[in-house]
C-alpha cells in the first residue's frame, strides 16, 4: 500500500511488495472448532480416499481414545460444572446455528452500505475529474478566439477611416459643385430679369406712342366687329 | 484622389459567437451592432465622388477664367487620408492579451496535469473490499480519525456521526 511505498530502499526489515488481498472466509474447520489442516497432516502417509470409512480414520481414532482415557482416569471430573457447561454450550450452539445467517446477512449488509457509499463518492470524484479535464480545454480553446476579436477591432477602426475619407472627398466635390452651380444659376437669373425689364419697357414705349383719339377709333371698331361676330355665331347656333 | 485602402480581413462572427462564454455576451453583441452599423454605413456611401462636368460649366458660365482656375485647383487637390491612432493601441492590447492568455493557458495546463493525476489514482486504486482502513484514509485524507483532537471512540463530533 501507499504507506509501505514511502519507506526508503532497504532500510526496514519489512517487505516493500503490496500487502495480498485479505481473504473472504476465514481457515475451514470441522465440527466448528478442529482446523481442517490437522486432518489434512498424515493423509498422504495412510492414504485415505474422500470415500473411506470415517470410523477408520486416524484422528476420529485418536480423538475418541484421548476422551475415553480422560473421562476413566478422572483427569477431567465430571461434576455440576460439566452439566452446566454442557447445557450453554448447547443452547450457543443451537442459538448459532439458527440465528447464525441472519445476523451474517445483516454485518455483511451493513458492510455493503459502507462500501456503496464509498464507491459513490469515487464516482462523483472520478465525474467531476473529467468534467473538470474538459472544461479546461474548452476554455483554452476559447481564447483561440481571442485574436478574433481584435481582428474585429481593427477592421472597425480602418472602415471608420475609410468612411471618413470619402466623406471628404465627397464634400469637395459638392462644394466646389455648388459654387459653380452658384454662378451659373447668376447668369440664369440676370438674363432673365433683363429680358423681362426689355419686355415692359418695349411695352410701355408703344402704349405711350398711341394717343387718345386713334384709341378711341380703334375701340369703336373692335366692338362693332365683336357685334358682328356675335351675329354670325348666334347665326351658326340656330343652325 | 482615390485612395484604397483594402484592409479589411473578414471575420468569421459564427465561430467568434461561439467561443464567446455567457457572461461576455451582452458585450459581444454590442460589439457585432457597432461593427455591423459601421459596415452599413461604409457601404452606403459611394467609393469615388460623381465626376464634375467641367465642359459643361465651361461653356455656361461667362467667367470662363475662374472655371478654368477652379478646375485646375481641383484637380491639383489632394484630400489626405485620415490619420489612424487607434491601430497601434489595439495592437499593444492584443499582445498583452496574448500574454494574459499564455499565461492562463498554462495554469490551465497545470491544472489539467493534476487533475489528470488524481484521475489516475482513482482509476488504479484497488477495490474497496480489499482496502484496509489506513489505505482507505490515505486515498482519501478527508475520512482520517483525528485521535489527537477526539481521543475518545467515535473520534468525531457526535454531531458527524
Amino acid at each position: 500500500g501507499l504507506v509501505q511505498a514511502s519507506r526508503g530502499l532497504h532500510t526496514s526489515s519489512q517487505c516493500l511488495a503490496p500487502m495480498p488481498p485479505m481473504p473472504e472466509h476465514g481457515g475451514k474447520v470441522r465440527h466448528g472448532i478442529f482446523p481442517e489442516e490437522l486432518f489434512q497432516l498424515l493423509y498422504p502417509k495412510t492414504g485415505v480416499t474422500e470415500c473411506s470409512n470415517i470410523t477408520f480414520s486416524l484422528f476420529y481414532m485418536l480423538g475418541t481414545g484421548l476422551l475415553v482415557y480422560l473421562l476413566s482416569k478422572e483427569i477431567y471430573v465430571i461434576n455440576h460444572e460439566t452439566y452446566a457447561g454442557l447445557a450453554m454450550l448447547s443452547v450457543i450452539v443451537y442459538g448459532v446455528k439458527k440465528f447464525g445467517p441472519q445476523v451474517a446477512a445483516y454485518a455483511d449488509q451493513l458492510n455493503d452500505e459502507k462500501l456503496a457509499k464509498a464507491q459513490v463518492v469515487k464516482d462523483l470524484t472520478l465525474n467531476s475529474m473529467t468534467e473538470s479535464i474538459e472544461n479546461e480545454k474548452k476554455e483554452q480553446w476559447r481564447t483561440e478566439g481571442r485574436s478574433l476579436l481584435f481582428d474585429a477591432k481593427r477592421n472597425n477602426v480602418a472602415m471608420l477611416l475609410e468612411t471618413n475619407y470619402r466623406e471628404r472627398l465627397h464634400m469637395v466635390t459638392n462644394e466646389v459643385k455648388r459654387r459653380l452651380d452658384y454662378h451659373v444659376a447668376l447668369q440664369n437669373l440676370k438674363r432673365r430679369m433683363e429680358q423681362e425689364h426689355m419686355i415692359n419697357w418695349v411695352e410701355m414705349s408703344v402704349v405711350s406712342t398711341i394717343s387718345p383719339q386713334p384709341e378711341k377709333e380703334s375701340i369703336t371698331k373692335c366692338i362693332s366687329d365683336l357685334k358682328a361676330l356675335a351675329k354670325t355665331s348666334q347665326a351658326k347656333a340656330t343652325v | 484622389m482615390a485612395g484604397r485602402r483594402v484592409a479589411l480581413k473578414a471575420i468569421d462572427w459564427v465561430a467568434f459567437a461561439e467561443r464567446v462564454p455567457a457572461n461576455q455576451k451582452a458585450m459581444f453583441n454590442a460589439l457585432k451592432t457597432r461593427s455591423d452599423a459601421i459596415s452599413a454605413k461604409l457601404s452606403s456611401l459611394p467609393e469615388a465622388p460623381a465626376a464634375i462636368d467641367w465642359n459643361f460649366y465651361k461653356t455656361t458660365v461667362a467667367n470662363r477664367a475662374m472655371v478654368d482656375d477652379f478646375e485646375k485647383k481641383f484637380k491639383a487637390l489632394q484630400v489626405p487620408q485620415p490619420t489612424d491612432t487607434q491601430t497601434s493601441t489595439i495592437n499593444a492590447e492584443e499582445a498583452e492579451a496574448n500574454k494574459g492568455a499564455a499565461a492562463y493557458i498554462e495554469a490551465s495546463n497545470a491544472r489539467i496535469a493534476h487533475y489528470e493525476k488524481e484521475l489516475d489514482k482513482l482509476k488504479n486504486m484497488i477495490p474497496f473490499e480489499q482496502m484496509t482502513v489506513e489505505e482507505f484514509n490515505d486515498y482519501f485524507p478527508e475520512t482520517k480519525l483525528d485521535m489527537v483532537k477526539y481521543p475518545y471512540w467515535p473520534h468525531k463530533p457526535i454531531t458527524e456521526l
